[in-house]
């Protein structure tokens, strides 16, 4: 029995979290009865044990259901109000996109069908790294590289925090290894250095170095000083890490495009020159920790059906990819398009702002949790299941290489959003035959 | 079902040399028949004036997983025309997707079906990304697909074979470990890339020469290429070990090609894209033609298989397992940008773009010693055509390679074009050879299905599966390869002049070889110490394999295990 066939049975179950791009695998859920919370049994998570606690699995309370202009309906109303929604927009816009791989498959014909602009939540953010990987590339490792071999690991902007809680643990810092370990923070967020203080391994030494001006400045003084370069007033500290950068056997160097600035694109560059230069002489690579609620697993999807990633779309012209012109919140703050489809199948808070706000026409995928939010005229709510929790998939880890199977802990009452947009697309046809 | 009659064509089968060309081919519920003079078809097909041949099987084709993803991903402008978005196709059956070099999987499928082929084989897939790299040949339009696992570079390998010594104790353990990740990994076969190299270039190695130990498990590429090559030959898997050699792309790496044969003592096995694999370092530019010393090897050991991994001028994008090599060769990048990473303790991959110019003295030699190695191989059941696409050149060059070889007037004309010191000296010029439509029905479709243990395809015998192309016989190869009149899958037309009718889900092909399950003790532990995820993670079973490929049908082929 594969994970992905098999519903875990009530009790404790071995889980594979959804929740944030580190995809663990080795925590375990408490399945009881379905008025009772879902909670972690063994391994600690705060981002995992929140995601769960929001998960509600008995039927009846207030905002269950579908809904559609503010007033509950099956399934099948719904599917077919969002269809008419959907048909009625000279220019959708498909955001959000917190789905799993059969998600995004099946919502990228639903895209071609309606010249849909599609972007993820936190677009601006997850643009950063694509953009970076356009125009320069990129030289990066993975979780399983970095867990064994790295001596030298530096957190740029400090640690992923609540984008990945677990990311300390999941580079090996927490373990006693053979080989030496030095952990630096670059500018660590408050709290950062106890944190990690408190989580290592004994034989790993931890420090943390303040910026020299922002943080684009001190990674751009770093780049200078570990190309040699000569450089007037660098502090110390810089010159000291720089030194350590050459000297390390395999350094890694970490950042969270979520948490970096606008313009973060300049400081992802920077860190690849820094690898580049580098890798003339000794190891080094990138780790990115990002793209979660879905937004890096719709990205693969869509870039390897169409060639293109997220901010594009099948448009008159042709496929067109704007990195910048197609961000959701932009097009929704513009009034740039007339409809939003919103998919949000993990996280029902990431869907706040854009749903919340807008006017538009629209139709909302996501977890029951999320109905109350966008109960209005014009709306549509259609429940979901969350994949790895209500239903099996496949999410794609941070480190893009590794593409995470996720089991169903029980059998879900509602559909999943592949199969939301195909019954869209299907009606879709219909009514474009009629 | 349906059936079908192809009436008046000329058929070329070289699997099946004694039937007679002239004949009609009959097909019933996706499989070849026997014709029965008087029997009613449902449809029956004039294919007068045309050439009919097995669908085309690539065996070597970058079309998914993730360093694919991440050349369209670093291609953005592979995915637009200047400054235009690239049009989306006015027939309804396709979706949009777009590329030439680093196309989406839809359009992978929609052109390699226009140009008559029915299946595509991705060579490098790792391990750790297997599910991705399924999922995405699921997401190629009725093309049958399967990939090779790569494997020798990564740590349990080379540490094992540290611990086996020289005289290879623990071959057994080895052998296990290889089936296992074969079966693990759903995979076709077993690559291996740069033995030992993409692992020597994570300890800071930058060359590994096939008798040189690797820096840290000082283990030899000679070695890794031994134990591969013997595991595969004992577990019965059809495909022997898939071989990207050491070296690639550096002048005079003609001796560690030779020294990789040798190295094999006696064993199958199939060197991939040999073109780049056979340089010498003569000449005043340091850089020669080795094309045939390479054949003579090839010529004298039957039990060696090639592919040539052609390439074509114009831009394209290089994607490869070999970081090493991508790494010392990411100078060249152009447009100037690249992407590498070391991977999971078990490979890693660098794509970089590049530009072959024809007056380029050193692309200009490379174009020349690919047709070279093509022409001066006496056995063609020995060669297949491939552009290792997209590292020589995307696979749409494939009839423009065809008639290269088929028309030496247009080879000469071509080759007058390029660097002038290639076009005055190299021995292309001399090479009177053109090769028979028989000749390039083996080397695009019989010998790739006979290396790849597909029996019933790549062949047109009773009982075959029914993926046809029929070609409009043509004086210019070029524009017959380009356009098929009809193309088949599993006696289905998907294809009709050129344009897609039909998109069904292609299939999946893998094996299965057997193996004592004892050594998930051993890789259990080994994924506790060193993995990212839990070892029952790691696996892809059957039903999530159907998942991964958009529910095509699984197609195990089966292994014949020789005694150690």
């Amino acid at each position: 029995m594969t994970p992905t066939a098999s519903v875990a049975a009530a009790g404790t179950s071995p889980w594979i979290c959804p929740f944030c791009p580190l995809a663990c695998d080795d925590l375990e859920v408490q399945v009881g009865a379905p008025d009772l919370a879902l909670a972690l049994n063994r391994g600690s998570c705060p981002r995992a044990s929140e995601s769960l606690s929001r998960i509600s699995r008995a039927p009846g309370f207030v905002n269950d259901g579908a809904h559609n202009d503010g007033l509950r309906c099956d399934i099948a109303t719904a599917i077919a109000a969002a269809t008419r929604v959907l048909a009625a927009s000279r220019q959708p816009l498909f955001a959000g996109l917190g789905t799993d791989v059969a998600g995004a498959r099946a919502l990228y014909p639903l895209a071609c069908a309606l010249g849909a602009v599609c972007d993820c939540a936190g677009g601006d953010a997850f643009m950063q790294g694509v953009r970076a990987l356009q125009d320069r590339g990129q030289f990066t490792t993975t979780l399983a590289e970095v867990r064994t071999r790295a001596d030298l690991i530096v957190f740029i902007g400090g640690l992923p925090g609540s984008v990945a809680p677990l990311t300390p643990q999941r580079c090996g810092i927490t373990e006693s290894r053979a080989a030496q370990r030095h952990v630096v923070l670059l500018g660590p967020n408050p709290g950062d250095a106890v944190q990690l203080s408190e989580c290592a391994a004994p034989g790993v030494s931890c420090e943390s170095i303040a910026l020299c001006g922002d943080l684009f400045d001190s990674v751009a003084l770093l780049a200078a000083l570990v190309a040699q370069q000569s450089v007037r007033d660098a502090p110390e500290t810089l010159r000291t890490l720089a030194a350590r950068l050459r000297a390390a056997r395999y350094a890694v160097l970490i950042g969270t495009p979520p948490s970096l600035p606008p313009q973060g694109s300049l400081i992802i560059e920077t860190v690849h020159a820094i690898v580049n230069q580098l890798n003339r002489d000794t190891r080094a690579a990138a780790l990115w920790v990002g793209g979660g609620n879905g937004a890096a697993t719709a990205n693969q999807v869509f870039t390897w059906l169409s060639g293109l990633p997220l901010r594009s779309r099948a448009g008159p012209r042709g496929l067109e990819h704007e990195p910048l012109v197609y961000g959701a919140q932009s097009l929704l703050d513009d009034n740039a398009v007339d409809a939003l489809l919103w998919v949000s199948s993990f996280d029902a808070g990431a869907a706040s702002s854009a749903v919340a706000k807008t006017e538009l026409p629209m139709v909302v995928l996501g977890p029951p949790a999320l109905g109350a939010a966008c109960r209005r005229p014009g709306a549509v709510f259609i429940p979901v299941a969350t994949p790895g929790v209500g239903s099996a998939g496949h999410v794609f880890r941070t480190d893009g290489t590794v593409l995470m199977p996720l089991r169903a802990l029980y059998e879900d009452r509602w559909p999943t959003v592949a199969s939301v947009a195909q019954r869209i697309l299907k009606a879709l046809g219909a009514e474009r035959r009629l | 079902m349906s059936s079908m009659l192809l009436r008046g064509g000329r058929i070329v089968d070289p699997a099946n040399p004694a039937a007679p060309q002239l004949r009609d081919l009959a097909l019933h519920d996706g499989r070849v028949v026997e014709p029965i003079v008087g029997q009613r078809y449902d449809e029956e097909i004039d294919a007068s004036g045309c050439v009919i041949l097995a669908g085309g099987i690539d065996l070597h084709t970058h079309i998914g997983g993730g360093k694919v993803n991440l050349a369209r991903m670093l291609m953005v402008e592979d995915h637009r025309s200047g400054a235009d978005p690239i049009p989306l196709s006015v027939n309804p059956i396709e979706l949009a997707s777009c590329g030439s070099c680093a196309p989406g999987t839809l359009a992978t499928g929609y052109r390699y079906v226009e140009m008559g082929y029915t299946a595509a084989f991705e060579p490098a897939m790792l391990s750790s990304n297997a599910r991705h790299a399924h999922m995405e040949m699921g997401d190629v339009p009725v093309l049958d697909h399967g990939a090779y696992v790569m494997l020798g570079n990564d740590e349990l390998f080379l540490q094992l074979l540290s611990e086996g010594g020289r005289l290879g104790r623990n071959f057994a353990q080895l052998r296990d470990y290889t089936a296992w990740t074969i079966a693990s990994s759903k995979a076709m076969g077993v690559k291996v890339v740069n033995p030992g190299g993409i692992s020597a270039f994570k300890f800071n190695q930058r060359k590994l020469d096939v008798d040189e130990p690797h820096v840290h498990w000082q283990v030899t590429p000679r070695q890794v290429l031994q134990t591969l090559a013997c595991a595969l030959h004992e577990l019965g898997v059809a495909h022997p070990l898939h071989i990207h050699g050491s070296n690639l792309g550096v002048a005079g790496n003609i001796a560690s090609t030779l020294d990789t044969i040798d190295a094999l003592e006696g064993l199958s096995a199939h060197l991939t894209h040999v073109q780049f694999h056979a340089y010498g370092a003569e000449g005043p530019n340091k850089f020669s033609s080795a094309a045939l010393q390479l054949a003579e090897a090839v010529n004298a050991n039957p039990q060696i298989s090639i592919d040539v991994g052609q390439i074509m001028f114009g831009q394209t994008v290089t994607a490869s397992g070999d970081t090493m090599r991508q790494h010392a060769n990411s100078g060249l990048a152009n447009p100037r940008k690249w992407v590498g990473a070391d991977i999971e303790g078990i490979a890693g991959c660098g794509v970089v773009p590049f530009r072959y110019r024809e007056q380029s003295y050193v692309n200009a030699l490379q174009w020349a010693i690919g047709l070279e190695i093509f022409l001066l191989v006496r056995n063609p059941w020995q060669v297949v055509l491939t552009t290792d696409h997209p590292n020589g050149a995307p696979f749409t060059s494939y009839p423009h390679l065809i008639r290269l070889l088929m028309d030496r007037s247009f080879r000469n004309e071509q080759l007058a074009r390029l660097h002038p010191e290639v076009a005055a000296n190299c021995a292309l010029r001399s090479i009177t050879r053109e090769l028979t439509l028989e000749e390039i029905a083996v080397m695009t479709r019989a010998a790739p299905a006979r290396l790849l243990g597909l029996r019933d395809r790549g062949q047109l015998g009773v009982g075959a599966a029914a993926d046809i192309a029929v070609y409009r016989e043509a004086s210019d190869r070029e524009a017959m390869f380009a356009t098929p009149e009809y193309v088949f899958k599993d006696g289905r037309l998907v294809a009709r002049a050129g344009k897609m009718v039909a998109v069904p889900v292609g299939g999946t092909h893998f094996v299965e070889p057997d193996f004592d399950r004892g050594i998930e003790k051993l890789l259990r532990r080994h994924w506790q110490a060193h993995g990212s995820i839990h070892f029952d993670h790691v696996a892809i079973g059957k039903d999530e394999l159907c998942s991964c490929c958009n529910g095509g049908r699984l197609l195990p082929a089966a292994c014949f295990p020789h005694a150690a």
